[in-house]
């Protein structure tokens, strides 16, 4: 099996070179890691351009163009003023289809799994739609003020029942969870800990949906927290709980998972040099994003192929990679269907990923969602039909169908003998239901779950 | 093989199969059989009355004054109940039960509660599905943290299936488990546009080994290809013979029907999860409750006998509660308002039948409630230790409770 890693190795500065090369694969790779996937048209672009910079491009959150940002404001205003939740789900997938910055999206995906809020409990989808604001605006930024911020951001208190929080009863809920999943994991604190560390937050409250301190209910005796004493704040709180060493560790296992490999988890001495980076930069994300994104395990067998599809991405990505458009308020209800509903995870853990994605009721639900997309009236490909689509973008025979999908959406190669089952389920191209059939086996396969 | 002969096969295999492997006689094949499930093929249907179900009409203590007292417009007449024993008997319109009782496949757990009973819906039900109160931090479930210590996220088909278009159930929830909600068995199937081609090949696609050394690609084929086969298994399932008993034409039976065909089409899923809504009658009770005692009952029915006819009696265990009973005295509305204590039921062949536990008291009322006298935990205990046969009890349940004396003996079981 894989030999033990070596970290000086792994987050050196990749150099493509004759064996792996910067090529239409390569550059697949990376934007299904760092975003949702690109056409060939998009892709070519990318193997141009180089590795380097591509991944300058997609670390600007500036890409997200100025009149693209206020058209979806717009669309979130008026799907808060719908009040339905779901349409701020649709809303979301709607971005993650059309938005040029696509780590932007990628990134506060990932920390709406790592700060992971149910509209479910929260029920207020404008406090939902300020948490999403958030995470976007520090998607790339300093750790240790979007911890700050999230432990006061007003859907955080009410899910985490931080509200009620008054001095003569704590509530240990948020004190557990910062620093059980958001900042430390188990091991790192103990439930004396947890109990200090709750009085600190007491006193935060909501009022007319903005944080509010009330220092009548704040506990002002003395605390100690994590081996620290003194009459502590919230504030201080949060700030004591992101000095721990566990910190830069804990959020570079949850970056090389997300954006590198679901299995094995990285051991400690891999995650030593990003934890430093991480600190380094006074836990600044974007530099260690960048280190992993261009780093030779990130384009190596350990990573390539190597973790699971989650909904989204095999939704969206599907979609991405063939200029698709469809229905976004169907597509978000397909991805709740398959347990990754945005603003539905489903606990404060946020989404497992890896295998938890997959068992025979989701594998079902995933092939039968890209039936969904293909028959589904409103989808397009490139403004028309699936079968103009391919065939404008050259793929006309079976062959060259195989080829364009497993250049575009698949990791792993797809084996022989499928090819030659799903060139004969195509036939000439001439019948829609036969190319129909065909793309949707060709989602179907054990190879398409992977990315 | 022709398509059809191919799916012909299938169904008379499953069917065969089912028959020889879970057939009464076959305890060593049974075990050999339910390999890859968790709970060595025995089987936990809850059904989960919501509401707060009116317990005193459905065991009604027929002959009692103070009953008579309480409920001058509710009471069921003496002539109506459908005898169990002594002073106490059915609602009228429990038949379906008073038979499994009769055929000895029902047991009445009487004056189940907890301490410091909760009165709000939302509150008791989170007590029953997490056995935790609202001051302890909860993240999972009974059922989830059972399935979690049973290692279920090593299995192939999904450990534990909610069936109903709610959300998922607190009991099932946990952090290493995932419980897939199946509103229908629609969603539990390959949709394709018909071609059997394609059908044939999305099956030959999946069947065929995978040799990279990619772990992750071996375990999403191998999922593949159960899932395909599991989902074929379930269309013969629904291809075979009609079902030896037929269902009552409610929501609740429905379910446990398909229930019913998933279970013979050999789907591994160890712990199935209904629910039943409308137990709530604050007001104009005596109609309502009537039509959905009848529902539970000749719905729970139908499928234990279906279970028995096709010879998976021994392997189902079914068990229904409510998140509280109503109050003693009726209100003025004819309903009756949120109260404590009620009977739970377990039904299937494996339990041992009749009463369990005394009716609660009716002249030695706490703020108008009947007291408990058995911790539903002990029930749940119950079913972990004698039917899950898990030894870690109190992890699950987040203390330890002494089991009630419901189920057979394993050893009594495949005599």
């Amino acid at each position: 099996m894989l030999k033990a890693i070596d970290p000086e190795w792994a987050w050196s500065t990749w150099q493509p070179d004759a064996e792996t090369p910067w090529d239409l694969r390569a550059a697949a790779h990376l934007v299904r890691r760092a975003g949702f996937g690109a056409t060939r048209t998009e892709l070519q672009g990318l193997v141009d351009a180089g590795p380097t910079a591509t991944v300058d491009r997609l670390l600007q959150s500036s890409a997200e163009p100025d009149s693209y940002r206020s058209e979806m404001q717009s669309l979130a205003a008026a799907s808060v003023a719908t009040g339905n939740p779901e349409r701020l789900s649709a809303w979301w997938a709607y971005r993650m289809l059309t938005n040029p910055a696509q780590l932007l999206e990628k990134q506060t995906l990932f920390w709406h799994g790592h700060f992971a809020t149910s509209a479910a409990k929260v029920a207020d989808i404008e406090l939902m739609l300020a948490q999403n604001k958030l995470l976007r605006k520090f998607a790339f930024g300093n750790f240790a003020e979007l911890l700050l911020e999230i432990s006061r951001d007003p859907a955080m208190l009410v899910y985490l029942d931080s509200a009620s929080n008054r001095k003569a009863h704590p509530n240990e809920n948020y004190a557990r969870e910062i620093m059980e999943l958001f900042c430390l994991g188990e091991g790192n604190y103990s439930e004396h800990d947890i109990r200090e560390l709750a009085r600190c937050f007491t006193g935060w409250e909501i009022r007319n949906k903005k944080f509010r301190f009330n220092r009548y209910q704040h506990d002002n005796g003395p605390k100690s927290v994590l081996g620290e004493t003194g009459t502590f704040g919230g504030e201080d709180g949060v700030r004591i709980v992101v000095q721990q060493p566990a910190a830069a560790i804990f959020i570079a296992r949850k970056l090389v998972t997300f954006f590198v490999m679901d299995e094995p988890q990285p051991t400690p001495e891999l995650l030593a040099p990003l934890a430093a980076e991480l600190r380094h930069n006074d836990m600044q994300i974007e530099p260690v994003l960048r280190r992993i994104l261009t780093s030779n395990v990130f384009y190596s067998s350990h990573s390539v192929g190597r973790k699971v599809r989650s909904p989204v991405e095999l939704a969206i990505g599907f979609l991405r990679a063939l200029e698709g458009s469809t229905n976004a308020y169907e597509l978000a209800a397909g991805l709740q269907l398959l347990g990754q509903g945005l603003f539905y995870p489903p606990s404060v853990k946020g989404w497992d990923g890896g295998r938890t994605w997959v068992n025979s009721s989701t594998l079902l639900g995933r092939s039968n969602l890209i039936q969904q997309l293909l028959t589904n009236e409103n989808t397009r490909f490139g403004k028309q039909s699936l079968a103009d689509y391919l065939s404008a973008c050259g793929a006309n025979s079976a062959d060259a169908v195989v080829d364009l999908f497993e250049d575009l959406l698949f990791a792993v190669r797809i084996p022989t003998a499928a090819r030659e089952r799903i060139r004969t389920l195509a036939g000439d191209l001439k019948d829609k239901a036969r190319l129909h059939d065909a793309v949707h086996a060709l989602c179907t396969l054990p190879e398409f779950q992977l990315c | 093989m022709s398509t059809t002969s191919r799916r012909h096969f299938l169904t008379t295999a499953a069917a065969a199969s089912s028959v020889v492997a879970f057939g009464r006689r076959a305890p060593a094949i049974l075990q050999q059989a339910a390999a890859g499930q968790i709970s060595n093929g025995r089987i936990l249907v809850v059904v989960e009355m919501a509401g707060g179900n009116d317990g005193l009409n459905t065991v009604v203590p027929f002959r009692h004054d103070a009953y008579r007292r309480a409920r001058p417009k509710l009471a069921i007449a003496n002539d109506d109940v459908l005898k169990i024993e002594g002073d106490l008997g059915f609602h009228p319109e429990m038949k379906g039960f008073a038979k499994l009782l009769e055929a000895g496949h029902l047991a009445v757990i009487q004056g189940v509660g907890y301490p410091n009973p909760n009165r709000s819906h939302f509150e008791s039900m989170d007590i029953w599905h997490t056995c935790q109160r609202k001051d302890e931090v909860r993240t999972d479930g009974w059922l989830g943290r059972y399935l979690e210590q049973a290692d279920a996220s090593k299995a192939t088909d999904p450990p534990a299936l909610h069936l109903g278009e709610d959300k998922q159930p607190f009991a099932l929830m946990s952090r290493d488990v995932r419980v897939p909600s199946i509103r229908s068995l629609e969603e539990f199937r390959l949709n394709g546009n018909g071609s059997q081609t394609f059908k044939q090949a999305i099956r030959e696609l999946s069947d065929a080994r995978r040799d990279s050394g990619n772990d992750l690609l071996s375990f999403v084929q191998s999922s593949t290809s159960s899932a395909i086969s599991a989902s074929e298994r379930i269309e013969a399932a629904g291809m075979s013979q009609k079902s030896a008993s037929s269902y009552p034409d409610n929501r609740l039976a429905q379910k446990l029907q398909t229930i019913s065909k998933l279970i013979r089409s050999g789907l591994g899923t160890s712990i199935y999860y209904v629910q039943i809504d409308g137990f709530d009658t604050h007001a104009q009770q005596a109609n309502v409750h009537s039509v959905l005692l009848r529902s539970v009952s000749d719905a729970v029915s139908a499928f234990i006998n279906d279970m028995i006819a096709t010879q998976l009696g021994d392997r189902v265990l079914c068990l229904c509660f409510s998140e509280f009973g109503r109050r003693v005295q009726e209100n003025a509305s004819e309903g009756t308002d949120h109260g404590t204590a009620g009977p739970m039921f377990l039904a299937g062949t494996q339990v041992k039948p009749g009463l369990i536990g005394k009716h609660p008291d009716l002249n030695d009322l706490e703020d108008g409630d009947v007291k408990h006298h058995t911790d539903f935990r002990q029930v749940y205990a119950t079913v972990l230790q004698r039917w899950l046969h898990t030894d870690a009890i109190t992890n699950v349940l987040k203390d330890q409770f002494k089991p009630v004396d419901a189920i057979r003996n394993a050893v009594e079981g495949s005599a």
